[in-house]
């Protein structure tokens, strides 16, 4: 698992590198808070920039199938990054998502691969894609495909730091599983503080 | 007369009371909460529609309730241990170490039903006692069912442990029973150098390795052809037979067995007691009145089963896994499984003659075989089995028969001799389909001919307008529906079709007593409610 959130780190990383350069020129802050009214892991991410795009990083993330479990629940990626997923069961699983951001007409189904062995999608369109396994329904994990690379997942008590986020006027939102997505306006004139309320 | 006087009594009740009794006898324990506890996990990783398995939950079974490879990485309820793994290195100076699961593994079930009975159920009504009032049987009928608690899991060291006890049936004061309580042992082929999975051994109170199990099946009602006991009778050709076993009893008794139920061969073989007890001879028409108490536990019967199963996937990894690859992901394989099984045993009954007891030991055997095709979501399958009792007649001292039911003035029977056997066959034909993983459409037609059925017993007459032959018992044709609710939640609906009968009644022109010589037979719709957790 920790091999995972380290590349999930590496990700971020590497995002934050490009976004680096990007703060060498232009003013840069960070966009800090906390995400109430849950508990565990949330995402808070800021939406689409007008005329923004930005290079899908090489690296890839891994998300494994382990004890009937998906490791990791959540996970961030930026759109155009490409995910590999794993099974690491002496069981036979299967990954398929319903529906990105909603749209159930991107659905899709990976099938199913051996023990050991990866297979890869390359997410392309921003939105939250829900993954399940259709031989055992209880298990399920989220990866919110960002349109920007400035997301950070919080730690266990809600926390969050997005760094590098150029000074300018965006929209924040927050994301919980079974919560109502928070949107809110993010104003970044160097080091900023949002907070985000979830509800049901 | 007498057979007169107990039809009037109690066979118009039966409409009513054998469809239920067949109903509550049917269904003992399903699915098992127990383990989606311990591995965090869906029931419908082991069923398609609970209690039906799927190819992993016979795995899952087959390794003795733990997941076929590293189940420990699947355990979420870490087990308690009766003592470290290490111990096992000071052998013999310390008890092996085991293990118990962390949390009582106990699962309850509760289940109620609703019956609408056809038009027909009162045709009885005419042999009621003059001057009685014939018995309401209620066109429609709440039933409470069963609750049950089921516990079973593994104590490490591949044993594997199984209980399971109806703590109520049918409602209030009525006491249930125990269903199947067994040790199962297995792979001990392993301390001989067998191969994997090759040898199992399984001692306690168990259902007998039927090709298709009876206690833990989707339907509502019971499979005829398991649930026929062998009543001889005694009108026309005398029969001396009672023997009250069914397929579909708890054994007492030990089993090995080896192979796995999701491909290749299977097999097993139990030891058992022959402990049915016959009918009172106060009770029944059919079975001569000399007749006493059955058999008795004196005799060990035993049963033997093998089937293959051909898994059909051209791919040869695919085909060999637990489950089959699919592009969708994994998923049931298509396969054909074939079987046999054979029964044999003895059933005793006694017959006071005079001052003398007799005993007549009659040996019986049942054989049968069975097929399973299934592609995807849907199977089909089937049973035919045939069953034989010998019947043993009494004879008197001149080796003349002696006419049965024995009256105050027949001769004393002084032994036995062979006679033309009890025999019956049958069986069903079944298809499952699982039109949505939450909906199961089901077709099923149930057969028993017998010679020597307790109904039967009714009519031996050639000429009787049956729509079936007059040795048919029993034949239904059952559609069915279920809907799971939730994973652990079901609704259930059956239509039992019976071919239509009429009730002929006649009058005997001698003793005035009236007859019923047709076999009845009723329309029946079931729906069935129930929850495990």
């Amino acid at each position: 698992m920790n091999r995972h959130i380290n590349r999930a780190v590496d990700l971020a990383l590497t995002a934050l590198l490009a976004c680096a350069l990007q703060a060498a020129v232009l003013p840069a802050g960070t966009l800090s808070g906390k995400v109430a009214g849950v508990k565990g892991v949330s995402v808070v991410y800021i939406d689409a920039i007008p005329g923004k795009t930005f290079p899908a990083p090489a690296e890839k993330v891994v998300v494994d199938q382990k004890g009937l479990v998906f490791h990791p629940h959540v996970v961030a990626v930026l759109a155009g990054s490409t995910v590999q997923f794993l099974n690491s069961d002496k069981v036979a699983h299967n990954i398929f998502w319903p529906s990105v951001g909603g749209n159930k007409k991107m659905s899709h189904n990976l099938g199913t691969w051996p023990t050991g062995e990866k297979r890869e999608f390359k997410f392309d369109t921003p939105g939250f894609v829900p993954l399940l396994c259709n031989v055992h329904p209880e298990m399920s994990a989220f990866i919110l495909v960002a349109p920007t690379p400035y997301f950070a997942l919080t730690d266990e008590e809600g926390n969050y730091k997005i760094a590098n986020v150029p000074d300018g006027q965006y929209t924040a939102s927050a994301w919980h599983e079974g919560m109502k997505v928070q949107s809110k306006p993010a104003k970044v004139p160097g080091d900023a503080a949002l907070d985000f309320s979830l509800t049901k | 007369m007498r057979v007169n006087k107990w039809l009037r009594i109690v066979l118009p009740g039966s409409v009513l009371i054998l469809p239920l009794c067949l109903l509550f006898v049917s269904t003992k324990a399903h699915a098992i909460p127990v383990f989606s506890r311990k591995y965090q996990t869906s029931c419908t990783t082991c069923h398609l529609d609970f209690p039906k398995l799927n190819d992993f939950g016979k795995a899952f079974k087959d390794a003795g309730f733990k997941f076929p490879q590293d189940d420990e990485t699947f355990v979420k309820q870490a087990p308690t241990l009766l003592g470290a793994a290490a111990q096992k290195d000071v052998f013999p100076h310390s008890v092996w170490p085991g293990e118990i699961p962390g949390m009582p593994p106990i699962g309850l079930r509760m289940n109620s039903f609703f019956q609408i009975t056809g038009n027909n159920r009162n045709r009885f009504n005419v042999l009621a006692e003059p001057g009685t009032a014939p018995q309401v049987i209620p066109r429609t009928d709440f039933q409470t069912g069963l609750f049950s608690i089921f516990m079973a899991g593994n104590f490490g060291s591949d044993i594997a442990f199984w209980v399971d006890a109806d703590l109520n049936v049918g409602g209030s004061n009525s006491a249930g029973g125990l269903g199947d309580a067994y040790l199962r042992f297995v792979n001990i082929g392993r301390f001989l150098k067998l191969p994997k999975d090759s040898l199992s051994f399984r001692v306690g109170q168990f259902e007998l390795d039927l090709p298709f199990t009876q206690a833990r099946n989707i339907n509502l009602s019971s499979y005829d052809i398991f649930a026929q006991a062998n009543i001889g009778a005694a009108t026309g050709a005398q029969q001396n037979v009672a023997n009250q076993f069914t397929m579909a009893d708890a054994a007492k008794g030990v089993e090995v067995s080896g192979g796995h139920n999701y491909g290749g061969y299977h097999y097993s073989f139990a030891v058992f007691n022959q402990n049915t007890s016959g009918l009172d001879q106060t009770e029944s028409p059919f079975v001569p009145s000399a007749t006493g108490f059955a058999s008795d536990s004196s005799f060990k019967n035993v049963y033997a089963r093998f089937a293959y199963r051909f898994n059909l996937e051209r791919n040869s990894e695919s085909r060999k896994a637990v489950q089959a690859a699919g592009t969708t992901g994994p998923h049931d394989h298509t396969f054909l499984n074939l079987g046999t099984f054979y029964l044999r045993g003895k059933s005793q009954q006694a017959l006071v003659s005079g001052s003398n007891v007799l005993y007549a030991r009659e040996p019986y055997y049942r054989a049968g075989g069975d097929f399973s095709f299934n592609y995807r979501t849907f199977n089909l399958f089937g049973v035919y089995m045939y069953g034989r009792d010998d019947n043993q007649l009494p004879v008197d001292a001149n080796g003349d028969l002696i006419e049965l039911p024995l009256g105050s003035d027949s001769p004393a029977a002084v032994k036995f001799v062979s006679a033309l056997p009890a025999k019956f066959n049958g069986g069903f034909l079944e298809a499952d389909y699982l039109i949505h993983p939450w909906l199961m459409a089901i077709g099923r037609w149930d057969v028993v001919h017998s010679s020597a059925d307790r109904i039967n017993g009714l009519a031996l007459s050639p000429d009787t307008p049956f729509f079936a032959p007059f040795t048919s018992t029993r034949s239904r044709f059952t559609p069915g529906i279920q809907f799971l609710i939730r994973p652990n939640i079901k609704a259930s609906f059956e239509y039992q079709i019976r071919p239509r009968q009429f009730v002929t009644v006649v009058t005997d022109p001698v003793t005035g007593a009236v007859t019923a010589v047709n076999p009845f037979r009723v329309n029946t719709a079931l729906f069935g409610l129930e929850f495990v957790y």
